[in-house]
């Protein structure tokens, strides 16, 4: 029996596949709510840091802000997800899925990096956009939402999309707290047949075709925003 | 109708640039107002003091009778009167123009000045003080560089402020927009984005964009600075027509012929400060500051 022959049994007649589909169903979540959670939350902080810093509120916000980012910036993932599942979450006496603190933690992390491409995203509309708006009666608020938050919006597409194809591969982490993701499911298929070449191949290729397929969806998302600058 | 008194604007994290140093001016209604001057003397800011895209370190700004920016306590008597600076000065030395103008002088007035003088600072801004956003709404400012909306269409950005404003309906506004935009000839680009137009189109969309509000007066900041010279014409042109119409317009540029013909003022800023003002006739014939003879020169 040659290995991909292997590879096939435990897959299929052993009944592999089941573990790979709660993988693939369990990376999804963890990527697809952790973004969310991540552009949600993001936005917030990157709000804080954008508002003109006139009262003493913002500029407390600010600084927290600054301090959030320098803390899920400065340390690595992994460390931040076992933080979460063995100190967080234990110190706190609450008990909720492992899958849900994955969740929770890929979104924390997200939003920091969030947060500084909304941020750039909005400096990089020029300031004459803003004033036209201001100039014309629009608040502060409106102009920032009709105005400058589309333009940015835009402009800040491809660099989001990069953040949630890097979110997307590092849920690959996830078994350090047990979680079974596609990558732990297809660790288990070549413990259990001490072959490893196929399966790791194989697991490279869903991590290749999920990649590409979201690139996809960027660009389609990216070609219907830039309708307003055909040169 | 707009009245600037005693304008000081300073930039720099230590307020070490001094761009304006005391600007006064007064623009009637129906009036139109040019000003002109060196580069770096302060005509824009001065320009963008009057809505208050610059807020003016010192002095204030008047739309009719609203004030616009906080209120100066120099400008005002009846607060400087009720400093406890000064009345310790009317205790000592008596004169009450005296000590006023002492205080002027001196600027005795930034420090912590008791109760009283805090009172009569606030009834000031109480009784005059307006919402600025509701002043911009009746200020239109045309900008250098355009700035019209990137995200919108030529007719969104017409219709973008008077809606979300609620001054008129999306009907209303549409209608107004639909007749702006018929008027300069431009009513096939409705839904067109502006990067579709010329500098040209940009900056007549730009001025019918101020327009849909109805303002009372117009602000241009050297609108045809960023133009190509052949498509200078056609907003002058259009800035003309609004002229003629009656509208009060306040323009920084540096085209001398619009000056001469259409100006029933014109104003030359140097270093911080409206150093002449004058008719155009008298203006441009007949100069007296030693610096606007060297700039008229320079550039006739």
């Amino acid at each position: 029996m040659n290995a991909f022959e292997i590879f096939y049994r435990q897959l299929i007649e052993y009944g592999g596949y089941k573990t790979v589909l709660i993988g693939l169903k369990n990376t999804a979540l963890i990527a697809v709510f952790g973004l969310l959670i991540g552009l949600v939350l993001g936005c917030l902080l990157a709000t804080c840091k954008i508002l003109p810093r006139t009262n003493r509120i913002v500029r407390i916000l600010s600084s927290v802000v600054d301090v959030y980012v320098a803390i899920f910036r400065g340390t690595p993932m992994v460390v931040q997800l076992l933080l979460v599942h063995y100190v967080i979450f234990p110190a706190v006496g609450l008990d909720i899925s492992s899958i849900a603190e994955a969740v929770l933690a890929f979104g924390l992390n997200s939003a920091a990096y969030v947060s500084e491409i909304i941020r750039g995203g909005i400096l990089s509309i020029d300031i004459g956009q803003t004033e036209a708006g201001r100039a014309l009666g629009l608040n502060y608020g409106k102009t920032m939402i009709k105005i400058v938050l589309p333009q940015a919006i835009k402009n800040v597409i491809p660099t989001l999309g990069n953040e949630f194809i890097a979110l997307l591969k590092e849920t690959s982490v996830v078994s350090f707290i047990a979680v079974v993701d596609i990558t732990k499911s297809f660790q288990n298929i070549a413990n259990s047949t001490y072959e490893y070449i196929v399966p790791y191949i194989v697991l490279a290729l869903v991590y290749l075709v999920v990649v590409l397929a979201v690139t996809g969806l960027i660009k389609l998302v990216e070609r219907r925003l830039r309708a307003s600058d055909k040169r | 109708m707009i009245s600037v008194k005693n304008v000081y604007k300073y930039f720099g994290k230590d307020q070490e640039i001094k761009v304006l140093t005391g600007a006064s001016c007064e623009i009637k209604r129906g009036e139109k107002v040019v000003i002109i001057g060196p580069s770096g003397s302060g005509k824009s800011t001065m320009l963008r003091c009057m809505n208050l895209l610059e807020e003016p370190t010192y002095g204030e700004v008047w739309l009719e009778d609203k004030l616009l920016t906080p209120a100066d306590p120099y400008l005002h008597f009846d607060v400087i009167r009720a400093s406890e600076t000064y009345k310790k000065m009317l205790a000592e030395n008596g004169s009450d123009e005296a000590v006023i103008a002492e205080i002027k002088e001196k600027d005795l007035l930034r420090k912590h000045e008791g109760k009283e003088y805090a009172k009569a600072l606030k009834a000031v801004e109480d009784q005059y003080r307006i919402d600025i956003n509701l002043a911009r709404q009746r200020m239109g400012m045309v900008f250098q560089h355009f700035n019209l909306f990137n995200n919108l269409t030529v007719i969104q950005n017409l219709m973008l402020a008077p809606v979300q404003l609620k001054l008129m309906t999306k009907e209303e506004a549409e209608q107004k927009a639909v007749q702006l935009l018929d008027r300069i000839g431009l009513l096939d680009k409705r839904d067109e984005y502006p990067s579709k137009l010329s500098g040209g189109q940009k900056q007549r969309v730009a001025i019918i964009r101020a327009l849909a509000m109805n303002p009372q007066v117009m602000l241009f900041d050297e609108p045809t600075s960023a133009l190509d010279p052949e498509m200078v014409g056609e907003v002058l042109e259009l800035m003309k027509e609004l002229a003629n119409e009656g509208m009060t317009m306040v323009v920084v540029t540096h085209e001398m012929g619009f000056a001469r013909e259409v100006a029933d003022r014109v104003l030359f800023m140097c270093d911080g400060v409206i150093a002449e003002e004058a008719a155009p006739e008298e203006f441009f014939s007949n100069p007296k500051n030693p610096r606007l003879r060297q700039f008229l020169q320079a550039i006739l």
